[in-house]
């Protein structure tokens, strides 16, 4: 994937280049323009005045003596104009010449007229011409005048884009935002901004009912499970009675007894599986909200010594360095996630083996010996334990994430030394 | 002594009830929200047993009427409710113990033999078997006289067994009451041995008579 862009941006470059490309194009546009006017005015005049000399001096019926001193004063004097005699008549020419001026001493353009004049039966020759701007001059000035204006149109494109479209486009970014916030888990839809424009008002309404979709099966889901749990208490219960009852029957023998036995056994894993199915969807319909502070080292001490019988049925070592400690958390789940670690440890310890509890600087480690390293990613995951010989509800781990998620907490797994270690940072 | 067992469900009333009788209980029955109301209001019993969810209305209602009009009957909640807040509800609004279901019948008999202990405290702080003698007040055990000294653990099976007399409990059963919530997260109870062996020793060497039996050595059965 590529450089992400922002929409704002998306709108703004198209018509930037083509108002850069427009306002370049119309450079040489305006120069031919303002050219071609230049000339033809210049020609029109220039005609006029040849017009005027022509008529006005031939009115004047003067001797030729007199119109060769007058030519000669118009040559001399007046500029932009110069005279000789022309032994046969030659068509017009119109061109435009840049030279150095005499007058002017600079470097200048000229738009000139060269026309044959007949005063008293003599042909003439004449030259007008006048002076003009320089032809690099204007571009220049062209030019700079729209640079000038390119300028002054990107900075207000930007402004305007910066101020409208951002005003215009609010409304998406604040549903964007809201959308953003939004947790299933909350159970709760986040509130889209009103917006009178059209487009946004649907989107809105879209997204709204999506939510509100999202959450009603999330809901269903999670009532699904809680009631089907609670469905299954009572007959669970009724098994465990006729059991109970089954039991007290003088007849029983004992491979009978043993089968019982196996059982109850079997009742148990289901409602233990039950109970945790139940706990999950306690925890995630957020009904341990209630925050106290909880002394962790009193707690681990009181836990551990309800292990007590366990550690020596099953002769495992436990040992513990604990070092004064408290959280701000809901109790109930504290001790439910303390549990499930020391039931993990001791469920899949080999006998003899260690357990260690270590709590010191906001960081708890339990660890056992084991043989080899677990899957990491498979281990907090729900019925994904790594062997199916040990009883457990392949809940245990599920949950103790699920609690630390809810309680900000982060719980890791590490395999070193011979042991696996369950580290809970706070 | 009777008792009210107040659950519509006809399979487990039915358990409970074969269980209690046999203890030498009176049980009646209520499967309904109205008929449980009928006979709080009109019997009075040594200990109710009161499902919470009953065809007709709250179980609740009925244990809050009961406080309200002051009665000493012994209630005992059992409920598929396992959450903190109904227990903690529960025991605010006056029952005396509160059992989440699926449990085993001899938890309930020896938590009914408790509450109605401890409800008529001042004629049975003692309870004698044979030549045994439990004070409750003191929590002291004396055979023939003669102190023994028990473990906290001892002595709440020995008094379990007492509650259950001449029935046979199941090795998960006193595996539960020992350890409390984190036994239904084990399949091994083997530690259950340990404490019996231990208890049975103690009562032995002080002169006890061989009561304490072991059936198939899956079970256990005190005989009184």
């Amino acid at each position: 994937m590529g450089r992400m862009k922002k929409l704002l941006d998306q709108s703004l470059r198209p018509l930037v280049i083509y108002a850069f490309m427009v306002l370049v194009i119309s450079i040489p546009v305006y120069f031919v323009i303002i050219d071609w006017i230049w000339e033809n005015e210049l020609d029109k005049h220039h005609y006029a005045i040849r017009e005027k000399l022509e008529k006005r001096l031939t009115h004047l019926s003067m001797p030729d003596t007199a119109v060769d001193n007058m030519i000669a004063v118009l040559d001399n004097v007046q500029p932009g104009f110069s005279f000789s005699e022309a032994p046969a008549p030659r068509p017009d020419s119109l061109y435009t010449i840049i030279r150095f001026d005499d007058f002017m001493q600079e470097r200048e353009q000229f738009r000139c007229l060269t026309t044959d004049i007949r005063l008293n039966n003599k042909l003439y020759r004449v030259l007008i011409e006048t002076n003009m701007e320089e032809i690099d001059e204007t571009i220049l000035a062209i030019a700079a005048v729209t640079i000038f204006f390119i300028m002054l149109l990107l900075a207000g494109f930007i402004y305007l884009n910066q101020k409208t479209a951002l005003r215009i486009w609010q409304p998406f970014y604040d549903t964007l935002s809201g959308l953003r916030g939004f947790r299933l888990e909350t159970g709760k839809a986040v509130p889209l901004p009103a917006s009178d424009v059209t487009e946004f008002a649907d989107l809105n309404a879209s997204l709204d009912s999506l939510m509100q979709g999202s959450l009603a099966s999330y809901r269903q889901q999670k009532e699904f499970t809680e009631n089907a749990s609670h469905e299954l208490q009572t007959p669970l219960a009724i098994v465990k009675s006729r059991l109970d009852m089954l039991l007290q029957s003088q007849s029983l023998d004992g491979g009978q007894m043993r089968i019982v036995e196996q059982v109850y056994q079997a009742i148990n894993r289901v409602s233990r599986i039950n109970k945790n199915l139940l706990l999950l969807a306690r925890i995630e319909h957020a009904q341990f909200e209630e925050k106290e502070r909880i002394a962790l080292d009193e707690t681990i001490a009181g836990i551990a010594a309800q292990f007590t019988d366990r550690f020596e049925n099953n002769a495992l070592h436990y040992t513990e360095s604990i070092e004064p400690f408290a959280v701000e958390a809901n109790a109930v789940l504290t001790e439910i996630l303390l549990t499930n670690l020391l039931v993990n440890a001791v469920r899949y310890t080999p006998a003899g083996g260690d357990i260690r509890v270590r709590l010191g600087a906001g960081v708890l480690t339990v660890s056992n010996t084991g043989s080899a390293a677990l899957l990491a990613e498979n281990l907090f995951r729900r019925f994904a334990q790594a062997s199916g010989e040990h009883a457990g509800s392949g809940l245990g781990l599920a949950i103790a994430r699920e609690i630390c998620e809810r309680s900000g907490w982060h719980i890791g797994y590490d395999f070193h030394g011979g042991m696996h270690h369950f580290i809970i940072r706070f | 002594m009777k008792i009210l067992i107040i659950e519509d469900e006809p399979g487990l009333a039915e358990s409970i009830g074969a269980y209690l009788t046999a203890q030498d209980y009176l049980c009646e029955y209520a499967g309904t929200w109205a008929q449980a109301r009928e006979k709080v209001e009109m019997y009075r019993y040594d200990c109710i047993l009161l499902d919470l969810m009953l065809p007709g209305g709250d179980g609740m209602d009925i244990l809050e009427t009961l406080k309200k009009q002051g009665q000493q009957d012994g209630v005992i909640i059992i409920s598929a409710k396992g959450d903190y807040e109904s227990k903690i509800r529960g025991l605010h609004t006056g029952a005396d113990d509160y059992l989440v279901k699926p449990f085993h019948l001899p938890e309930l008999a020896a938590r009914i033999y408790s509450v109605i202990r401890r409800r008529s405290f001042a004629n049975h702080n003692q309870v004698v078997q044979h030549e045994l003698k439990v004070d409750l007040l003191s929590k002291t055990v004396t055979v023939h006289g003669t102190p023994v000294v028990l473990t906290k653990k001892e002595l709440d099976l020995l008094l379990f067994f007492i509650g259950n007399k001449n029935r046979v409990i199941a090795k998960s059963a006193l595996a539960e009451h020992l350890s409390g919530d984190i036994a239904d997260m084990f399949d091994n109870h083997d530690f259950v041995y340990a404490h019996v062996k231990n208890l049975k020793k103690k009562l032995s060497e002080a002169g006890y008579g061989n009561y304490l039996k072991t059936i198939y050595g899956t079970g256990y059965k005190w005989e009184g």
